[in-house]
């Protein structure tokens, strides 16, 4: 079972130049996803939604608050939160292979173990569709299979929570809903809890069990909302069901409701 | 396919450019335009180089000052490596060897050349020292560039698999910045070139350098002419050497 993971009246301010109160990001979000759960967070764009992840991650201290792992506070990255970038290019070590890629989490483990650990590899590239590409090199492979090897590797680091950073934001439309279908699968049959943030609001509804909508700046909690779906969910006809076009709705509208002040001014 | 056809065409368009400078020079010398005695033609320099190699005298003092560019161009890469990383992983490391770094960068290291001869004598040591301190700079300068300018979300990615920090550096951050690295290398090839014939021509005991002031006194020009073209030979035979070597360790280079 996945590890709860939760924000515990986070805020983060952001010193700036010349002001002595900073660039408030976030004012006061609590928010916890529950073991296993699948929870998405939007918001529009520039909203910190990426903070907030990097704050769940351990990657950047909350300026007040706590993140809480099982109810514990973390400071650094804490073993088993693996993040998924979007910018997955980077991620990725462009001088090894796929297969040595996806190894690098488990290079701590004693020597013997190695060659049981590379099989496990091999095997969670397969799950990722991958077989045949162990001895390849990222920069060789498309954008959408250089996602599939940082989730492979990603699987090697034995993920309680997985973070989810737009990971399928940079690629083509088809190839995002293969890698959403992807990672349900794998999502279902590991029971890692998930955290996902996305401007996509369809792509939200589709993958969780709730979804948490950002408001105004600074940037608080708007709502959550229960998506409440039935799984598996298909790309097909999850997204024709009158529930789904209803929470769309829904969704969109609030977010707009955000923006519409900005389109006034224009 | 199209790609490397490309690449062999423009190889061949640059051996036209100093084909042409050859053909001028070697009609200037047939038509008695220079003073044959002060500028022999190519062909006649060629020859003289051809026997150079046949009876096999280029090779002692090529080797000799091959082997003193090695070492310590080998020396200055390891030392502007280890000291670029150190800058710029280490804010203290950075405060405390940036200011000498910065004083000594700009000094011409051809001017340091009587100074260390004072302190280490006329010999081996001194020129391997020359070459490394003409060497370590562009080395150090942009491997502390590439380390700086590495992308966070690699860095990220060591620390959400809790990387030890040694271990990010050797498997992370030294190959991520390899491309700077050599790029740094690439050009202190040259500058310890030409540092290493300097010092043997103010105070060498043999060498390429020693060889081609040696032979101008001794007012053997056309043996100077070919020692001078042994010299070209050496540095475009290292240019291709390091740019089959970068090519092999940096097969990513411009694909990410």
């Amino acid at each position: 079972m996945g590890e709860r993971l939760g924000f515990d009246h986070v805020t983060k301010i952001f010193e700036t130049p010349g002001s002595d109160t900073g660039f408030v990001a976030f004012d006061d979000i609590t928010l916890e996803a529950a073991s296993s759960e699948f929870l998405a967070i939007v918001g529009p764009s520039g909203c910190g939604k990426s903070t907030l992840l990097k704050m769940a991650a351990g990657l950047m201290p909350p300026t007040k608050g706590k993140i809480l792992l099982d109810g514990k506070p973390i400071f650094d990255p804490p073993p088993g939160v693996v993040y998924l970038f979007q910018q997955y290019a980077k991620s990725l070590f462009a001088w090894r292979t796929v297969i040595d890629n996806v190894m690098f989490p488990l290079e701590g483990a004693p020597r013997h173990q190695r060659g049981d650990l590379r099989e496990m590899c091999r095997d969670y590239l397969k799950q990722v569709g991958l077989d045949g590409f162990e001895d390849s090199y990222p920069w060789q492979l498309s954008g959408g299979m250089q996602q599939r090897v940082a989730i492979a590797r990603a699987l090697a680091a034995d993920p309680q929570v997985l973070l989810l950073d737009e990971p399928f934001s940079a690629v083509d439309a088809l190839t995002r809903m293969e890698l959403q279908t992807l990672v349900l699968q794998l999502w279902e049959r590991r029971k890692f809890t998930a955290i996902l943030v996305t401007h996509d609001v369809e792509e939200a509804i589709f993958l969780a069990d709730r979804v948490a909508v950002l408001g105004a700046k600074p940037t608080a909690l708007k709502e959550i909302i229960e998506v409440g779906l039935p799984r598996p969910r298909d790309q097909l006809t999850t997204r024709e069901d009158p529930r789904f076009l209803k929470l769309r709705h829904h969704l969109t509208s609030l977010l707009l409701a955000r923006n519409s002040g900005h389109v006034a001014a224009v | 396919m199209s790609q490397r056809s490309d690449v062999y065409r423009t190889s061949l368009l640059g051996l036209l450019s100093p084909a042409i400078v050859l053909s001028i020079w070697e009609t200037a010398g047939l038509l008695g335009w220079v003073n044959p005695i002060l500028l022999p033609r190519p062909s006649q320099i060629v020859w003289t180089l051809v026997e150079l190699v046949a009876n096999g005298a280029v090779f002692p003092p090529l080797l000799y000052t091959v082997a003193l560019f090695v070492v310590g161009y080998v020396i200055a890469s390891i030392l502007g490596v280890t000291i670029g990383v150190a800058m710029a992983t280490s804010e203290t490391l950075y405060g405390v060897l940036e200011p000498l770094v910065e004083i000594l960068r700009p000094i011409p290291k051809s001017a340091l050349v009587p100074v260390l001869f004072l302190f280490l004598g006329i010999g081996k040591a001194t020129m391997i020292t020359v070459v490394a301190l003409a060497a370590v700079f562009p080395v150090l300068i942009s491997t502390f560039q590439g380390v700086r300018g590495l992308d966070p979300v690699l860095l990220d990615t060591a620390r959400t698999f809790q990387t030890s920090r040694m271990r990010t550096i050797v498997s992370i951050v030294l190959p991520a910045s390899l491309p700077m690295i050599l790029a740094g290398m690439r050009v202190a090839l040259g500058l310890g070139l030409v540092l290493v014939i300097l010092a043997e021509m103010l105070a060498g005991e043999d060498g390429v350098g020693f060889r081609i002031l040696d032979l101008q006194r001794a007012f053997q020009i056309r043996d100077m002419f070919a020692w001078i073209f042994v010299l070209v030979a050496l540095g475009g035979g290292l240019m291709m050497l390091f740019d089959l070597v970068e090519r092999r360790l940096v097969p990513w280079r411009g694909k990410t």
